[in-house]
């Protein structure tokens, strides 16, 4: 053998090195080298192939073009089994036409890759090789499994590539393994191929060049069916948008209170429902204490702690003032999540703002107040209708028809005389009805300040000769300048049924005390009329005394609807009129205007 | 037969005056004693406690009176004496058409009529039919 001093630090190394020229003959040989592939100290081989007992082509292309080239061969070791051989080929260096060559034993290396390749296959891992020189395209089984392509399928390029659905999946794969043929640059895509039975699947394609001497002469990779992981994680994704769009389409916040650290955290929405800046609070309770109505914190402070421990879910509402000074109403609702002792970890919640449903609430319950006090006043109108109505127009009716049936023969003057009173009620009795119509018709707007003194004093002028006849003392405690909300003729009409009514039922016994207040108080003004004369039996009149026709005293005056017409009038302003009396003591009225 | 004496409580003077004379000349009661209201009908029936055979035989009475209504009365009747309820015939006479008032007049076993104005000699006969 002809032995090149530089060749000999080299073979006295205690590694498997060979020296070969451009045709792969063995030039020299390490020591070791022989033992190295199980063969006698002595023993020499003339060629490379002659090793591994085939053509090495990929060295025998490499050395041609003077260039470094790496396998992983097989050989058969004495015992039966195959070794794995990792065979490095380095052009010599400043020699050139040489190429030194190591080897390195890889099989454990190799054994733990297929039995990775195993496991793989479990996990629907296949691989492949294409190798540009050979043209050709190799796929393991479970490559043509994921495929859905017969075992003995062979596949070039082209096909490969065809298998990816056609647009932006096809366009992807192209454009990465155009990247890899060209730049060497490994690719990791999701992808989704067409299976050859037509079936869609989401595939994960791993591939990186097989580089020799700086060009790509193949490459290789895995291939993964990760269908049902990346449908899974695609529904997520979905679901996850949706949850998203959810949430903060339907005003709700998140918050997470971490009790072992006693952390609360708010995402972005809790903040934007309670209108306050993030930054503005040192944590997320500091913005909740600062924001929670004063009277509602202990309860829902107390709330929390019952669903802490375990006696009731979280499932309340408070109010809250907002950053912009607003208020709102919030649901909130939250779940316990505890260790396996069952102590409490941490607490996850949602918060919603139900304003807007609790107005609609507040609407509803407002309009059911008000159908309600309409009823009452449509069955005071079927009262109407029933007694008042009906009493004077049947006994026209069985008046005139005495009259025609001379029942009433010689009397008929004094007939025509009991029609005539009959039909003068009638029309009375219409004209209160008119009456009360136009006050029930009477509009908020309408209501402007009035002087209450003036008006007291006119009605007390107009009625200066029945004051005077029944001796009645009228003492009034009203300032000149107070004033109340009203309708001008209203008041007057009010203050004159109620000192007409304290003059009409007076105590013949005693002189008349009539005394008029006012009491302004923060929201309303309340003016009182109080007597000393017969008083009422609230206990068995009480509920009668402001409906229509109801009189309580057997007085030729009384009609019974005074009371009923103040009692619309004081409503229709806004306001209401209240009464407390004793029988023989007196009686004493009160209105309320609301400011 | 017509009774021979009746009364009839309400608080319309002018219905009054023409029912006394309706029911006089229908023979249905010879004399009408005009009561108008219930507690001047009550004082009536008290003045009687010791003379039952003066008692009307028949009694047309009004719902809605003040001082003292139609059912204030037939609360103090159905306490009271035994004889009115069962020798007065009592005819509610009313002006109302409310349901709840004929419902109302249902709950008083010892009430023998329910009348609606206007009065009529269709209704007369049928009271006078129902006398004794």
């Amino acid at each position: 053998m002809n032995v090149k001093p530089t060749h000999f630090a080299l073979l006295d190394s205690p590694l498997p090195i060979v020296v070969l020229d451009k045709d792969l003959q063995l030039l020299s040989a390490s020591k070791v080298a022989a033992p190295f592939f199980e063969q006698p100290k002595d023993f020499q081989y003339a060629h490379l192939n002659e090793i591994f007992g085939k053509a090495c082509k990929g060295f025998a292309v490499a050395a041609k073009q003077s260039s470094s080239h790496i396998e992983t061969l097989p050989i058969i070791s004495k015992n039966g089994k195959q070794r794995w051989i990792r065979t490095s080929m380095l052009p010599t260096t400043g020699e050139a036409e040489t190429f030194h060559v190591y080897f390195d034993d890889v099989t454990e290396g190799k054994i733990q890759f297929e039995l990775a390749m195993q496991a793989k296959k479990i996990a629907k891992i296949g691989s492949w090789k294409v190798d540009l020189l050979k043209n050709t395209v190799t796929w393991s089984a479970i490559t043509k499994e994921i495929h859905e392509v017969p075992e003995d399928f062979v596949p070039n390029l082209e096909q490969g590539i065809n298998f990816y659905k056609k647009g932006e999946h096809r366009d992807k794969i192209i454009e990465v393994v155009s990247e890899c043929m060209e730049k060497g640059k490994a690719y990791d895509v999701e992808l989704v191929i067409v299976t050859a039975k037509g079936n869609e699947k989401w595939v994960r394609a791993i591939g990186e060049a097989e580089i020799s001497n700086g060009k790509t002469i193949g490459f290789q990779g895995v291939f993964q069916d990760i269908d049902d992981i990346k449908r899974e994680r695609l529904r997520n994704q979905v679901m996850d948008d949706r949850m998203r769009v959810a949430v903060e389409s339907a005003n709700i916040g998140i918050w997470d209170w971490d009790i072992v650290k006693d952390e609360l955290i708010w995402d972005k929405n809790m903040f934007a429902l309670f209108g306050i800046g993030q930054e503005e609070f040192d944590g997320a309770y500091d913005a909740w204490e600062s924001a929670v109505h004063p009277e509602d914190k202990e309860r829902a402070a107390y709330e929390v702690g019952l669903a802490l421990e375990g006696k009731k879910d979280f499932d309340t509402e408070f109010r809250i003032t907002k950053g912009d000074r607003s208020n709102a109403h919030i649901q909130g609702r939250a779940q316990v999540f505890r260790d396996e002792q069952g102590r409490p970890l941490r607490m996850v919640g949602i918060n919603a703002d139900i304003t807007k449903i609790k107005r609609k609430d507040e609407r509803l319950r407002k309009l059911l107040e008000l159908t309600e006090k309409q009823n009452k006043k449509l069955l005071n109108f079927a009262h109407i209708v029933s007694h008042n109505l009906r009493s004077n127009s049947s006994n026209i009716s069985m008046l005139s028809g005495m009259l025609l049936s001379e029942a009433a023969k010689g009397r008929t003057d004094e007939f025509m005389g009991m029609i005539q009173k009959s039909s003068e009620k009638l029309e009375e009795t219409l004209n209160q009805l008119n009456e009360i119509i136009k006050i029930q018709a009477t509009s908020k707007s309408d209501l402007t300040q009035i002087r209450v003194r003036p008006v007291l004093d006119d009605v007390c002028e107009s009625i200066n000769a029945i004051i005077k006849a029944s001796k009645a003392k009228i003492s009034v405690q009203i300032k000149e300048d107070l004033k109340v909300w009203g309708i001008k003729p209203y008041l007057a009409s009010i203050f004159l049924n109620l000192l007409t009514n304290s003059i009409k039922y007076r105590n013949p016994d005693k002189g008349l005390n009539i005394k008029i207040k006012a009491k302004v108080l923060e929201n309303q003004t309340i003016l009182s009329f109080n007597d000393n004369g017969l008083g009422i039996d609230l206990k068995r009149h009480g509920k009668n005394l402001f409906g229509m026709y109801k009189t309580f005293h057997a007085h030729k005056d009384a009609k019974g609807i005074g009371l009923f017409i103040s009692k619309n009038q004081m409503e229709a302003m806004n306001g209401k009129i209240e009464v407390a009396s004793q029988v023989s003591k007196g009686s004493s009225f009160y209105l309320y205007f609301k400011h | 037969m017509g009774a021979k004496k009746m009364f009839l409580v309400d608080d319309d003077e002018i219905f009054r005056t023409a029912a006394e004379v309706l029911i006089t000349s229908e023979g249905v009661a010879s004399e009408v004693v005009q009561l108008e209201n219930g507690l001047v009908a009550y004082e009536a029936f008290e003045a009687l406690e010791n003379n039952p055979e003066e008692l009307p035989a028949l009694m047309f009475l009004d719902i809605n009176m003040p001082i003292m209504n139609g059912w204030e009365l037939l609360e103090e009747l159905k306490n009271g004496p035994k004889a009115i309820r069962d020798k007065v015939q009592i005819h509610i006479l009313t002006s109302s058409i409310d349901p709840n008032d004929l419902n109302l007049s249902k709950m008083y076993d010892f009430i023998d009529g329910y009348i609606t104005k206007p009065l009529t000699i269709a209704d007369l006969e049928k009271v006078k039919k129902g006398l004794p």
